[in-house]
């Protein structure tokens, strides 16, 4: 036994000292942890990037958003039956379980906290490392994308403002950062509460931000004082503030034609240009930027040109959803023959396809969220309804984004013999201005008009229906008791 | 002081005889059974210095001392034998080889034990029981061959892994998987090659079964212990061959054999698809009408998709060849596998190329050094998806519902011969509705959705035994997986179309080494025996991920990712590593072998687990009691009934982190390019608290022998209550907690805080019932009864449901209920005035559905009712086996044996969503149940109407209760029959043996259910969603026949 003294040593040795206790505690190299999120000015520079990144998901304003405003409304007939790819709010029959509608309301949610996460690290630590200056706009940056963020989900989750004048129950409204778990159930704020949210929000942005001239890719893809602006008159139009419409609109469109703004913003001679590469037009203020490379393009079975598409070469969508005979294709007055924007129909095989993100697999079209045509359009609107008059610069205001596309027609206030024609014509031309960019189901509601029926087992849905508005996501109604269903 | 005296005198006679020794000389022969002379066995006095060992033809002679009463001859692989010598001449001693040692042994973590020295509950099966079945890897074998272990396979597709329990499910959202342990090094287990294919790879199929010496499940927390954070599921050892001492045996076994599809479920053919699809559409109100096509010869077309996907005649094979052998210093085993199995969906393949070489060699008297290294290369082949792994019931490409739902009024190919394509999809030809998702001839003609692994297991030990008592052992492990998947989805008919064409080449590496050092005393005083284990063991694992995912193919020539392409993109990166440090021992004790008592403690430290909480302390206790031996018991006459009867019981505390990520517990941002700029966004709410789910197991119970062992068995009682489940608990959307995993719904937090028990007994016996020189017969059967439930979950959530492939609520884990309840809408038939759906909402009332009516939901009373939907499912039914076991008899007769095995699990509930397809009213086609749908009124049936577009009556919208079906079954598990050719006609052929057999397995099933098979999970080994059977390819039926020879 005692020659293998030295033996036995050994092996004891070797059993304990080969242990390696620092790989206890590992960090991942693929993904930073939080500790170190905020360390350097050019990591909080990426961190204010993503904010943007995570509302252009596909399951948000990079797709389904705008896709389930899209085929709620009457412009398209679903061609696959297929619940994945929102059959169920095509027919208007979604119940709180239906994919689209728990993924609008947890990716909208997602941005929203992404940037209270972002607040709260920067004011923890960030600010320090960046300095005021910039600290100031980051933040700016991140109140804009909260704005967007609920004013989209306000759309499809609440019902409109007019409906007992923004008493209605709005959404759940959130500023503190949620990292961990916790119990964050809270209830439904009101419509009026959550719109009151949206413009903090947008103000603050406005104020803080810079004014960068029109058509740069940052002044595009980045929020701006102008992109806040421009947002604003969305909002307040939604609101039925008209006179606010107005008044932030006179800050982004000169008084007479041809309309520009003070950044340079203008409509694009070419409609086409604005959903061309490389989408960095002056008519774009602001639009979630795709490209090819790996994660930076919309996921499977959310992206704009998946859905509406053909297959056929050299497109490479699905074909999810054909154009409607009877939405608003069907428009005469909507010219076949001169009318730039029919550029964006196709005709395959007997059916009709929208294809004005045509851009094929991977699908990286630019969405643009707000764009100058609609402000003209806004404005225009609001000025009918702040004057109740056939308003002369609302005429020229409508006329300028027609004629853009449709050389032939010039309207005047001749045109329209009365206030209700003329605010027809301005919402039928954004109708046809925005097809296809997510705003049809939110127009509709806006105007409280009924979602006309679209087949045999689609009826019509009255704005008094339960299906005029989605339902509330049920994770939401399962997890959070103080939440109430619509 | 008497005792004193005694042993003074005692020493003295030693010393005296030491003094006075004289000497002569002792000569014989050792053999082994077959009176085969041994060489180099060892032959000795006990306790005395002289020995020596055998020559060439086993003989020995030496000279030993005068008094010399018994020789002491050993020799490895041999049973050790003590044997009275009178004289000069020992004769021919008669040495056994050690399979009967191996069988009274049993592996517990880190050693052996002997069977009845155990007090922990441990079952164990042969190897020989599993080799030669037509499984890919040896745990699918075990079904019905020990109590309370389950065994459920879950689809046809080769090559995935069982689901796997032992005594219930011990997890609900960690794995509830056994820890496998591979000759002492923890194996990678669970289905590594789905996570990106189509086609499954279980790790463990690496092995080939008829390398296996022995399968020991432990399953009591005394079992289990020694493994601590890890054990709660359960450990399986698994012991390969190794060589036994003599001149080389080579010996080779191989079979072929067939698989069928069995129970599809039958679909319209086209005349029966018009008449209901159009009546359908009429009573939709639909002018639309399907019509015939005509194919080239003007016939109608019907075509028969199951037959496109299904594969009749599978053709398998296996062979096998090994080599063993050894000297008295040296032993070895080198075996060759090669295996080739077909799957009853087309263009599904598993092979596997196997060698295994293990070698022990004695260097002098005190060291000793081995290895053990395998390698296998396996290949799991297959088109796309079958729809069956976890994640894909819905998917479009799912094989197994294309073979259902595509229409038959459309061919696979024009009537020129060229594929029917349109779209992704397929054309109607004279049709304007739909008549398909997708081609299904394309898909199997053009995809490949592969996985390939080059499997490394093995480890290096040098142990030294410098006294008998004192063992030292280090070994170091490895397994390491690196695997290749090759994926092509074609651009004419798939998902593949909308880019042109999609392939992916992905490249994972698993890689894990374990060091483990351990000492072990072992020693007896008197009638005290005692065995002390205590040891470390460090355990390092790394992964990493990358794949190149190209699009747009520049030619229909090229479907690989090497071809040409014009987009390039990355995919399915990944790099993590953990890291496991543990100390551990065991106490064995036993006092005249009457009364046993054994310790087992472990310390593991983690490093997945939060910050606050990288340490954790696990032990197992136990004691037994061989009431045989005691004096009353034998006074009493009992033991000519009781040849043994040990009563024993444990308790301990384990552990369970299985299937918990790597960094779960950090928080995270992750990068992600927006518009080509760097971004990055928080992405992962971590829990610093997070650490293991804790099993504290109590177990109860008695082994028995009756009439010399002729009977014996086994039976327990244990309680396992299980506390700080890691579940992922669901947050409120609205908190906008980042959604990590891309394929959820919903975002959750790991977080320890579920309980739940699971409770039950086990029961079996083995007789030899009939004993004869000709015939004899051996009955072993089992049974387990379980309870599971659970007791809480995450606070106020008392409630979390399970969703299937991302798409289907079809389950929930329900304080008060057994863990993966089936979550559905409740029905109550069809209305016999109406035909239409009774759905039951969550108030209980009956509400009515009717598809074409423009208001759908009503009340009996024709008032409006609100949409009925997942809202109103209620926890329904259990999908837990309450009762599953086997049994087993085995004739022989003569050459001959018969060996059936009979399978059984009751008092469980699957969930048939497949049906919910099968009978949906869109253009989908149906199954001939739809024949029988409500037509007029008072007609009764279980077949609503039909309306076309109706995607609800029938389940497809929201799981429905009318899916629902009781799982009972039994089944006619193995049938084989064998025959031994007699030895001289063997020894004529210049064999040493020979055996032909014929197996059969999944032969016969009784059960109720409707389905394929009720042995099945669309959820693979998920906890939190069994018993459900969504879009699944079922087992298939399959014969071999096989050959067994030993040169």
């Amino acid at each position: 036994m005692k020659k293998y003294c030295v033996s036995i040593l050994a092996f004891g040795i070797i059993g304990l000292a080969a242990c390696q206790k620092g790989l206890l505690d590992p960090v991942p190299s693929t993904d930073i942890p939080d500790f170190k999120a905020f360390e350097t000015k050019e990591r909080i520079a990426s961190q204010a990037n993503g904010l943007y990144s995570v509302m252009k998901h596909g399951k948000f304003l990079g797709g389904k958003f705008a896709i389930a405003n899209e085929v709620r409304g009457e412009d398209f007939v679903n061609e696959k039956a297929n619940n994945v790819t929102l059959n169920a709010t095509w027919r208007m029959v979604p119940t709180g379980e239906t994919q689209e509608v728990k993924e609008v309301w947890s990716q909208g949610y997602a941005t929203i906290n992404n940037v209270n996460v972002f607040l709260s690290g920067m004011n923890a630590v960030g600010n320090k490392v960046v300095g005021d200056s910039i600290a100031k706009i980051y933040a700016a940056e991140a109140k804009f994308v909260r704005g967007v963020s609920y004013f989209s989900l306000l759309q499809l989750y609440a019902r409109p403002h007019w409906d007992g004048a923004g008493a209605k129950p709005g959404l759940i409204l959130h500023w503190e950062a949620h990292t961990k778990i916790g119990n964050y159930a809270r209830a439904r704020s009101t419509v009026n509460d959550t719109y009151a949210q949206i413009i903090r929000d947008l103000d603050s942005a406005e104020t803080i931000l810079p004014k960068p001239a029109a058509g740069s890719l940052s002044a595009v893809t980045h929020a701006n004082a102008y992109s806040a602006i421009a947002y604003k008159t969305r909002v307040y139009l939604y609101l039925e503030q008209y006179d606010k419409v107005i008044a932030e609109a006179a800050k982004l469109v000169s008084a007479g034609a041809p309309f520009v703004s003070p950044g340079g913003h203008a409509l694009e001679p070419d409609v086409q240009k604005v959903f061309t590469a490389p989408y960095i037009t002056k008519e774009s203020i602001f639009s979630l930027p795709f490209t090819g490379s790996t994660d930076d393009f919309p996921q499977t079975q959310t992206q704009l040109g998946y859905y509406f598409t053909p297959s056929a070469a050299p497109y490479t969508g699905n074909g999810e959803y054909s154009m409607h005979p009877n939405g608003v294709i069907a428009d005469a007055s909507w010219k076949v023959d001169t009318d730039a924007r029919r550029k964006f129909i196709l005709k395959s095989g007997t059916k009709n396809y929208w294809i004005k993100f045509p851009t094929p697999s991977p699908f990286t079209d630019y969405i643009p969220v707000i764009r100058y045509a609609e402000v003209l359009l806004n404005l225009a609107e609001a000025r009918v309804r702040q004057t109740n008059s056939v308003d002369i610069t609302a005429v020229a205001l409508l006329s300028a984004v027609r004629h853009r596309s449709d050389a032939t027609i010039t309207y005047t206030p001749a045109d329209f013999p009365t206030v209700a024609a003329l605010l027809s014509a301005i919402a039928q031309e954004k109708h046809i201005e925005l097809l296809g960019e997510g705003f049809r189901s939110m127009e509709i509601t806006r105007l409280g008009l009924s979602f006309p029926s679209k087949s045999s087992t689609v009826p019509v849905i009255a704005p008094t229906a339960s299906q005029y508005i989605w339902p509330v996501s049920s994770d939401e109604l399962i997890y959070n008791k103080l939440c109430v269903d619509n | 002081m008497r005792k004193i005296l005694l042993v003074l005198a005692g020493m003295l006679l030693v010393a005296h005889s030491l003094l006075a020794q004289t000497t002569h000389t002792v000569k014989g022969k050792v053999t082994d059974d077959n009176s085969n002379g041994l060489p180099g066995v060892s032959v000795s006095v006990p306790g005395g210095k002289s020995g020596t060992v055998t020559d060439g033809k086993g003989e020995f002679s030496f000279s030993v001392p005068d008094n010399t009463k018994s020789l002491k001859v050993s020799f490895i692989g041999y049973e050790s034998k003590t044997v009275v010598i009178q004289g000069n001449d020992a004769g021919t001693i008669v040495l056994l080889a050690d399979s009967k040692a191996i069988s009274e042994v049993v592996v517990v973590g880190y050693g052996t034990q002997r069977k009845k020295d155990v007090t922990g509950s441990i079952v164990s099966v042969k190897g020989g029981a599993i080799a030669e079945l037509p499984v890919q890897s040896f745990e699918a074998g075990l079904g019905g061959r020990a109590a309370g272990v389950q065994i459920t396979v879950p689809n046809g597709i080769v090559n995935n892994p069982p689901v796997f329990r032992i005594r219930g499910s011990n997890s609900i959202s960690m794995s509830a998987y056994p820890l496998i342990v591979i000759d002492g090094v923890p194996a990678f287990s669970g289905d590594v090659g789905a996570t990106i294919s189509n086609s499954p790879l279980n790790p463990l199929a690496s092995i080939n079964p008829a390398d296996i010496a022995s399968i020991d499940i432990a399953k009591d927390a005394a079992a289990t212990a020694i493994y601590g954070s890890r054990a709660a599921n359960g450990v399986v050892f698994v012991t390969t061959k190794k060589g036994k001492a003599g001149r080389p045996r080579v010996a080779y076994d191989g079979w072929v054999g067939t698989t069928k599809p069995t129970r599809l479920p039958e679909v319209l053919n086209s005349a029966q698809f018009l008449e209901i699809k159009n009546e359908a559409l009429k009573n939709a109100g639909s002018t639309d009408r399907y019509v015939l096509n005509e194919d080239a010869n003007g016939k109608p077309i019907d075509t028969k998709w199951m037959d496109v996907v299904y594969r009749d005649q599978t053709v398998s094979q296996n062979h096998n060849v090994n080599v063993s052998g050894g000297t008295e210093s040296t032993s070895y085993y080198f075996s060759a596998g090669y295996t080739k199995q077909q799957g009853i969906l087309k263009r599904n393949d598993f092979a596997r190329k196997s060698l295994l070489f293990s070698i022990d060699q004695q260097l002098g008297k005190a060291f000793s050094i081995g290895s053990r290294m395998s390698y296998s290369n396996e290949q799991s082949l297959i088109s796309g998806s079958s729809g069956s792994l976890e994640g894909e019931a819905f998917n479009s490409g799912g094989l197994a519902r294309l073979a259902f739902l595509t229409s038959p009024l459309v061919s696979p190919y024009n009537n020129d011969g060229s594929y029917n394509l349109s779209g992704s999809g397929m054309s109607g030809g004279k049709n304007t509705l739909p008549v398909a998702i997708y081609n299904p001839q394309v898909l199997l003609d053009k995809d490949h959705s592969n996985t390939e692994a080059s499997h490394i297991q093995g480890n290096v030990y040098l142990q030294l035994k410098p006294t008998d008592w004192i063992t030292l052992k280090t070994q170091y492990g490895v397994d390491y997986i690196l695997m290749n998947n090759d994926i092509y989805l074609n651009n004419l008919s798939g998902d593949g179309v909308s880019s042109n064409g999609d392939v992916m080449s992905i490249y994972t590496q698993n890689k894990r080494w374990v060091w483990s050092n351990t000492l072990q005393l072992d020693r007896s005083f008197g009638k005290h025996n005692l065995s002390l284990l205590g040891g470390f063991e460090q355990q390092r694992d790394s992964r990493e991920r990358y794949g190149l995912r190209r699009q747009k193919q520049m030619d229909n020539y090229f479907n690989n990712s090497e071809g040409g392409w014009l987009t390039d993109l990355s995919r399915y990166l990944l790099r993590r590593e953990n890291y496991l440090l543990s100390a551990f021992s065991r106490l064995n004790y036993n006092y005249n072998e009457k009364y046993f008592i054994s310790a087992n403690v472990r310390q593991d430290q983690y490093s997945a687990f939060g910050p606050n909480y990288k340490k954790g302390l696990f032990y197992g206790f136990s004691a037994g009691w061989e009431i045989t031996k005691e004096s009353f018991w034998t006074n009493a006459g009992l033991d000519h009934v009781f040849s043994s009867f040990k009563i024993r019981a444990s308790h301990g505390k384990v552990g369970n982190f299985a299937g918990l990520g790597d960094y779960d517990a950090l928080s995270l941002y992750k990068p992600s390019p927006y518009g080509g700029n760097p971004s990055i966004y928080f992405n992962q709410a971590g829990n610093p608290d997070l650490n293991w789910e804790t099993s504290k197991k109590t177990d109860i119970g008695f082994t028995y022998g009756l009439l010399n062992n002729r009977i014996s068995g086994e039976f327990s009682y244990y309680y396992n209550d299980i506390n700080g489940l890691i579940l992922f608990v669901p947050q409120m959307p609205s908190a906008g907690i980042p959604i990590t995993n891309i394929n959820a719904t919903i975002a959750t937090i790991p977080t320890n805080v579920g309980s739940m028990y699971n409770k039950g007994v086990e029961f079996s016996v083995n007789a030899v019932a009939v004993d004869k020189a000709n015939f004899s017969w051996n009955v072993g059967f089992n049974i387990a009864y379980n309870k599971n439930q659970i007791t809480s979950l995450a606070g106020d959530i008392t409630t979390i449901p399970f969703v299937t492939s991302s798409l289907e609520q079809t389950s929930v884990n329900k304080v008060g209920h057994p863990a993966s309840m089936l979550y559905v809408v409740r029905t109550d038939g069809v209305d016999p005035a109406t035909g239409r759906r009774i759905f039951i909402n969550a108030n209980g009332d009956r509400v009515f559905f009717n598809n074409a009516d423009a208001v759908k939901y009503k009340y009996e009373d024709g008032k409006t009712a609100p949409t009925v939907g997942v809202k109103d499912a209620v926890a329904y039914k259990n999908t837990n086996p309450k009762f599953l076991g086997g049994l087993e008899n085995t004739f022989r007769y003569k050459a001959f044996e018969l060996n059936v095995l009979l399978t059984y699990q009751t008092g469980f509930y699957v969930y048939y969503g497949s049906n919910a397809g099968l009978r949906d009213q869109r253009y989908w086609n149906n199954s001939t149940d739809v024949l029988n749908r409500w037509q007029k009124a008072s007609d009764q049936t279980d077949m609503p109407r039909v309306v076309y577009g109706d995607n609800i009556s029938n389940g497809s919208s929201f799981a429905i209760a009318a899916n629902v079906f009781k799982g009972d079954f039994v089944k006619l598990n193995t049938v084989g029959l064998s025959y031994t050719v007699p030895e001289k006609a063997a020894k004529a052929i210049r064999l040493q043996g020979a055996r032909v057999y014929v197996r059969g397995q999944n032969l016969a099933l009784i059960t109720k259910y409707p389905g394929p098979d009720p042995e099945v999970s669309s959820n693979g080994n998920n906890a939190s969603g069994q018993g459900v059977d969504r879009n699944t390819i079922g087992n298939g039926r399959t014969l071999t026949v096989g050959l067994n020879v030993n040169f």
